[in-house]
């Protein structure tokens, strides 16, 4: 084997890569944020709605789940213009990655509701709390510890996997960055290293911010190796 | 006085009516135990005065103050005045002992912190588990775990205690650290309205005992009377079938 690292050519341009990340982590955020907040809402319906609405949940989390994320994205960039229908490539990343979470996110916190024990929710009515005191001291603790490691895994799914689909529409998140300054001079080797790494190193802060998040508000013992 | 007064209640499970007019009374600091077979109603009593299930017809009083379980308001006053213990403990499995005895004095009552704090250590000593208050349930004996429960309910300072057989869930040998709780409130005096399958606990510390069978309450009186000179051929037949050994 004959090939000569260049790793200088990569550290030259750590600030764009940087840049990359910092969009990623942005990216991940916000769609993870934007997918809770459908999630909860679908959840809450496929609970309790009435069937209609449960229907079109369900239409919903089918097509989504059972379609490739890119494909998602790709009808949002490339298939709605020829309606008349125009985004930045940013914006489809991050609609089509909210609403990809959106349907993930409905199952996890489905699974969260069911799980919730009847007799809890007794003991709590005959100590005499309201509806709102049951869901704030008794519903809402239990869902939250017993959906967390659902939602941490999730959440590194989306950061990871979902936001790097943005690469091959042209969003210079850390991916597309990566792609775009390889193909200058032709670095991909030491690029590509590079970038792993800072998957890596994004991950696991990440993954520690959410296990301290963890034990702080749910006691879950969360292990970060 | 009649401390609770309970006259001609009704309660339905969809259209399956399982309270078919039911009266009763007990006096303040006596205990009254329902007996009688499975699906007689027992429990459904002890779940219409807390207004778990929904009572049809018939009034519920206690003292001069007449409950009605007519909206969530009205609910919350029954709960205020009586406090249940179920078959399966029923703890919130992601408190510890202390937070499950103190979220309803602090949260919803809002008594001041340190009487509560007091009082749940009091009622952990009374129970026997006063090392056990930072465990969380998950990390206790089915036994402790009722004995945890007890000491629950009796932290909102109940007029009345409903108990629905708390001992049915546990293995033997665990039975009589619980029943060694309740006879502590039977000695202090606490009204108490108990289900129960131990008999033999029941002829000791109850005052009144009510045989109950298909939502009717058959037969009343002294546990002695009731056990071995019962009036009524359908309790003098389920006695004998359970006495026996």
């Amino acid at each position: 084997m004959n090939y000569g690292f260049q790793f200088g050519v990569v550290w030259d341009n750590i600030p764009e890569l940087l840049e990359g990340a910092w969009l990623t982590l942005q990216l991940g955020c916000f769609a993870f944020a934007g997918g809770s907040l459908i999630g909860l809402l679908f959840a809450t319906i496929k609970t309790y709605g009435v069937w209609p609405l449960r229907f079109l949940v369900d239409c919903y989390v089918i097509f989504i789940t059972n379609t490739p994320a890119l494909i998602q994205i790709y009808f949002l960039y490339f298939g709605l213009p020829e309606v008349g229908i125009r985004w930045s490539n940013e914006a489809c990343l991050l609609i089509g990655l909210t609403m990809n979470a959106g349907a993930y996110l409905t199952l996890i916190l489905r699974a969260g509701f069911l799980s919730v024990r009847v007799t809890e929710i007794e003991a709590s009515q005959t100590l005499g709390m309201s509806l709102i005191q049951q869901v704030r001291y008794i519903i809402l603790p239990h869902i939250a510890k017993s959906i967390y490691p659902a939602l941490a895994n999730f959440f590194i799914v989306v950061l990871v996997m979902g936001t790097s689909v943005g690469a091959l529409i042209g969003v210079d998140e850390l991916t597309g960055q990566a792609i775009n300054l390889s193909t200058v001079n032709y670095r991909w080797l030491e690029y590509f290293t590079v970038v792993a790494g800072m998957y890596v190193v994004l991950t696991f802060i990440a993954s520690i911010g959410l296990a301290l998040l963890g034990r702080w508000a749910f006691r879950v013992k969360a292990r970060i190796f | 006085m009649q401390h609770l007064e309970v006259s001609d209640v009704r309660a339905k499970y969809g259209t399956l009516e399982v309270l078919k007019g039911i009266s009763f009374s007990i006096k303040k600091g006596e205990i009254a135990s329902l007996v009688g077979p499975s699906g007689s109603g027992k429990s459904t009593v002890l779940r219409a005065l807390m207004g778990l299930t929904p009572i049809t017809g018939g009034t519920v009083m206690i003292g001069n103050e007449r409950m009605n379980y007519s909206s969530a308001k009205e609910v919350r006053a029954a709960r205020d005045r009586m406090a249940i213990v179920f078959q399966q403990y029923n703890l919130f499995q992601n408190m510890t002992v202390m937070q499950n005895l103190t979220l309803a004095p602090l949260k919803i009552k809002k008594w001041g912190k340190t009487d509560v704090i007091t009082e749940a250590h009091r009622l952990l000593g009374l129970v026997g588990l006063s090392d056990r208050a930072n465990a969380f349930p998950d990390q206790l004996s089915g036994g402790q775990q009722q004995r945890v429960a007890l000491a629950r309910a009796l932290a909102l300072k109940p007029q009345i205690l409903l108990l629905d057989e708390v001992t049915s869930a546990l293995d033997p040998e665990l039975v009589n650290e619980v029943l060694d709780a309740v006879r502590k409130l039977a000695n202090e005096g606490m009204t108490m309205i108990i289900v129960s399958h131990e008999m033999a606990f029941v002829r000791e510390v109850a005052d009144k005992v009510i045989f109950m069978d298909e939502g009717h309450i058959i037969e009343v009186g002294k546990p002695a009377d009731i056990f071995d000179n019962s009036q009524t051929n359908r309790a003098r037949d389920f006695f004998s079938k359970i006495l026996r050994h």
